[in-house]
């Protein structure tokens, strides 16, 4: 894999955690960067193409649904994974609902989280190659 | 349920056999069960051979008189009424023995009929009693229960909270390992000095992440969130328990063979069925096998029993082991209490499966004899609850 390969973006206020995440992704192959906060993110999407967002649901200031929701208005073909230590039915819903591809909980296992990254890209793809997809998420209602 | 039908007992008492006699027979003519005592004494005796319902009591008598009689046969056995008969010329001995507890006195000669009505509301009053007590009872438990599920559920919020809070942390000292594991995979560092010794740490390292994990795993599966969710949601439909036990059956049929237990199925004819989650269900039928598995030796047997309540589908798991003391008997749903072994047991199984069946809107119940075994006794809805 080259440095120039589509990323995979961490987004967690707690840097142990998202630093270290993004090394093992890193040292399994994948072009993985960090941001510390939504708003980092969303700058980095500016500047970068990033395929699948890896995003943590609390945090301070703008929090991973806010940050999901500007994800998806301002790039719509980018995946987003939540990642939470809080596990509610709620969330999830919501997030899916707000065109997440899925939700883990933290410590999740990361052969799973691959594997969801996996999906996440094919259908990110899948998407693409569909004609008349303007990547837009359905009004949830 | 009392028996209405069930024969009045009686204890007649009086020194004078003639009377005792004439009066035995009437009232065993009248459907009383009768016995007769010539004295203090005897009537003491008799009761502790077997106790009557209302004993009729002279209060003249030699030896052992009447009064003290009364107080003995008051303390020795609370619940019998004692009607005392008073020679006519002293009203005085009514009087003390109303204040030692009779039920009532009649003066000599008695009308026949008049004592027969004062046996049966001596007998009535006995019933009331009882009654009134038997609902005590059933306050007291209810009240029990329901503090018990009040501390369950806080401490469910307490140990739930310290999960939010402890994932974060373990998310990093795994993935940490995690990322070290990664490297010592690469060619780079096949021949590092001690790699062997890198690698056993982070496995360990690894193994105790996966242990914390679980825990708070189950603590989060188990704890509604205040919308009254969680991150499973419950998949109702009509189950039938008997296919469920089986299910249960199967995946410890094995265990139970290596522990010497023998497995049984008794399932009430036509099957039960209940109206409940099959997957979360089988989860509590198994937390429940399991135990009765760990706490029974050798030799044992668990018997899983399958039954119809009113509108209620029971289940119970019946283990003949070691049983429970009665002070482990309210704890034991508590989050982390286990008497088991550290790294044996966490102490959730029973927490996690009262949680369950909380949500199942079903009920859990433990019976326990310690030495003799012990019953866990699931209920669950037979059908969807009527919509509104
Ligand atoms: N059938 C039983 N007979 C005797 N004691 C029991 C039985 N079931 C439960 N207990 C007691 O209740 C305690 C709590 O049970 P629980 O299932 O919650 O936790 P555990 O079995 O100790 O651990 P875990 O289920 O998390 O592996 C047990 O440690 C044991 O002392
Ligand atoms: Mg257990």
């Amino acid at each position: 894999m080259t440095a120039a390969s589509p990323a995979v973006l961490v987004v967690d206020d707690e840097v142990d955690f998202g630093e270290v995440l993004t090394l093992r992704l890193r040292e399994a192959g994948e072009n993985a960067l960090y941001a510390r906060s939504g708003r980092d993110c969303l700058d980095l999407l500016q500047r970068q193409e990033v395929e699948v967002v890896i995003l943590d649901v609390r945090m301070p200031d703008m929090d991973g649904i806010d940050t999901l929701q500007a994800i998806k208005q301002a790039h719509p073909w980018v995946e987003v994974i939540l990642l939470t230590g809080h596990g509610t039915i709620e969330t999830a819903v919501r997030g899916v609902k707000l065109g997440a591809y899925d939700l883990l909980i933290k410590p999740a296992d990361f052969q799973e989280l691959r594997e969801k990254l996996n999906q996440a890209r094919r259908r990110r793809q899948e998407r693409i190659d569909r004609p008349g997809d303007t990547g837009a998420i359905p009004d949830p209602s | 349920m009392e028996q209405p039908t069930r024969p009045l007992t009686v204890l007649l008492v009086d020194d004078e056999p003639r009377f005792r006699e004439i009066l035995a027979k009437r009232l065993r003519h009248r459907g009383v069960s009768v016995e007769e005592a010539p004295g203090g004494e005897e009537a003491l005796e008799s009761m502790r051979r077997e106790a009557k319902e209302v004993v009729v009591l002279d209060v003249k008598m030699p030896g052992l008189d009447g009064i003290e009689t009364l107080r003995r046969l008051k303390t020795a056995h609370p619940e019998c009424e004692v009607i005392l008969l008073t020679g006519h010329a002293s009203p005085q001995d009514g009087v003390e023995g109303i204040k030692a507890g009779a039920f009532d006195y009649l003066s000599k000669p008695v009308e026949f009929e008049h004592l027969l009505r004062k046996i049966t509301q001596a007998r009535n009053k006995i019933e009331r009693l009882r009654a009134e007590r038997r609902e005590a009872e059933f306050r007291e438990q209810i009240r029990r229960q329901m503090a018990v599920a009040e501390r369950l559920a806080a401490l469910g919020t307490l140990a739930s909270g310290v999960a939010h809070e402890i994932n974060n942390p373990l998310a990093v000292i795994q993935d940490s390992a995690g990322w070290l594991q990664q490297i010592l995979e690469k060619p780079e560092t096949a021949d590092m000095p001690r790699r062997e010794d890198f690698a056993q740490a982070l496995a360990r390292i690894q193994r105790a992440v996966g242990r914390a994990r679980t825990i708070t795993r189950q603590l989060l599966q188990a704890v509604h969130n205040p919308a009254g969710d969680s991150l499973e949601t419950v998949h109702l439909r009509e189950v039938s328990l008997p296919a469920i036990a089986e299910e249960a059956l199967a995946l410890v049929r094995r265990e139970a063979a290596d522990r010497g237990l023998a497995l049984a199925l008794e399932a009430s004819d036509p099957p039960p069925l209940a109206w409940t989650d099959p997957a979360l269900l089988l989860q509590v039928i198994l937390n429940l096998l399991n135990n009765a598995l760990q706490a029974t030796d050798s030799g044992g047997r668990v018997t899983l029993r399958l039954g119809v309540k009113g509108e209620h589908a029971v289940l119970a798991v019946e283990d003949t082991g070691r049983g429970i003391p009665p002070e482990h008997l309210n704890r034991i749903f508590e989050p982390f209490f286990t008497t088991k072994e550290v790294g044996r047991g966490t102490g959730m199984g029973l927490y996690v499966s009262w949680a369950i069946m909380n949500r199942l809107q079903g009920g859990i119940t433990v019976e326990s004899r310690e030495g003799r075994g012990a019953t866990f006794t699931l209920t669950l809805p037979r059908k969807p609850p009527p919509t509104a």
